[in-house]
């Protein structure tokens, strides 16, 4: 069973994560992040959360008559890849892990699947 | 900073440990300086939380409350470690939203006392309070009204466009909403933490999907005015909105009764500023 701070060494541990956070959704907040220079992990997070909440606003917008529950999200960059992965609980949330991989040493489908796992031993 | 604050700040300089207690409003629980844990009247605690959302009997949470404690919920296998900790670090940032600007009881220290979930997470003060201001921030960001926080969630009967889309917790707030429950009555129903009641509310507000609030039936707190109350219904009323009405009016609407959330002090400053530069100037 892992808590906060080891499911995010964890995610560290994934092959090319340069930096991880886990973001509460409903208020923004940063909840445990990795160090990482020059990062303000409370903006960032807020951000992130702006970013998940278009993302799902736009969603349902274009698959109507179905509700729109984000599992994981991805975004590439020329600088890199980008990884959300939502998780509820039993408390509110989601609680959503975020991970930035390095664009040359990272596996996208590994990272994927090692951020399911950790997500599934999280909250089960 | 108000009293609370800097009594908790103090109890942190001393790395004391205990419970302080705000009279009825809830209560503080401190370890080596740190907060641990934190519960206030008028948000739904971590039992309530769980019990309403079906994840335990009451019966079962009395069990693990009384004889083995957080041990044995997590042990039975009803709530992970992870979980718990988000859960923990969820009711304590609710309770200080509400429970740090309150005044007027003394709050009194009883030193040694425990949470029965013993310490999930650690808090300093002054990350408790700058993550309460940033809330604060954030709810006069989506709408600057605080009105909506404590009157009755009145949902609009119709839309005023074609369509919208809500998100989880606004769903719930409007299907709980009876017109008269208030955002922290209905955040207890659903098993939901106030803030974030609150911050649907605004939203809701924000999109226009709430009616706005009567003057007559306005929030308690806001007395009606004598000179309007009388003859309000004999004399055609005007339409709201038509025209403004100076703030000194009799029937102009009235201002909130707290200090006004969007307030910006720097505003003040460039008053005084300017005024000292034209006298400068003459």
């Amino acid at each position: 069973m892992l808590g906060i701070d080891t499911c995010l060494a964890e995610v560290m541990a994934i092959p090319g994560a340069l930096d991880a956070m886990l973001v509460d959704h409903t208020s923004g907040m940063a909840v445990a992040f990795s160090q990482a220079s020059g990062v303000d992990a409370d903006r960032s997070a807020a951000a992130l959360t702006e970013a998940l909440r278009a993302t799902s606003d736009g969603l349902a917008r274009t698959c109507p008559g179905d509700v729109v529950r984000i599992d994981d999200m991805m975004v590439t960059t020329d600088k890199g890849h980008h990884l959300l992965r939502l998780m509820e609980t039993v408390f509110e949330g989601p609680l959503v892990i975020y991970v930035r991989l390095d664009l040359e040493r990272a596996n996208l489908a590994l990272a994927r699947h090692r951020l399911q796992s950790i997500a599934g031993r999280l909250t089960t | 900073m108000t009293k609370l604050d800097s009594l908790l700040a103090g109890l942190a300089r001393e790395r004391s440990t205990g419970a302080l207690r705000v009279g009825r409003s809830g209560t503080i629980f401190l370890s080596d300086g740190r907060v641990t844990y934190m519960e206030c009247a008028h948000t739904p605690s971590f039992e309530r939380l769980l019990t309403a959302r079906g994840r335990m009997s009451e019966a079962a949470l009395r069990g693990a409350q009384s004889d083995g404690g957080r041990d044995r919920l997590l042990r039975e296998g009803s709530i992970t470690q992870g979980e718990l900790q988000y859960a923990v670090l969820g009711v304590v940032l609710d309770a200080a939203f509400f429970l740090l600007p309150m005044s007027g009881t003394r709050p009194k220290f009883r030193p040694g006392e425990e949470h029965w979930l013993g310490g999930q997470w650690f808090f300093d003060v002054a990350g408790l309070v700058r993550e309460c201001a940033r809330r604060r921030a954030q709810l006069a960001g989506i709408w600057p009204s605080a009105d909506v926080d404590t009157s009755p969630v009145r949902p609009a009967t119709a839309l005023a466009g074609q369509a919208v889309t809500l998100d989880r917790v606004q769903w719930e707030v409007l299907v709980q909403a009876d017109r008269r429950a208030t955002p922290l009555e209905l955040a207890k129903q659903i098993g939901r933490s106030g803030y974030s009641v609150l911050l649907a509310v605004r939203r809701l507000a924000a999109a226009g999907l709430l009616c706005p609030p009567d003057p007559p039936d306005g929030p308690p707190g806001q007395d009606p005015d004598p000179l309007s109350a009388g003859d309000e219904r004999t004399l055609p009323r005007r339409a709201r909105g038509e025209l403004p009405r100076p703030p000194h009016h009799p029937e102009a609407p009235r201002l909130p009764a707290g200090p006004p959330v969007t307030g910006d002090p720097t505003d003040i400053a460039l008053l005084l500023r300017l005024k000292k530069a034209l006298e400068e100037l003459s």
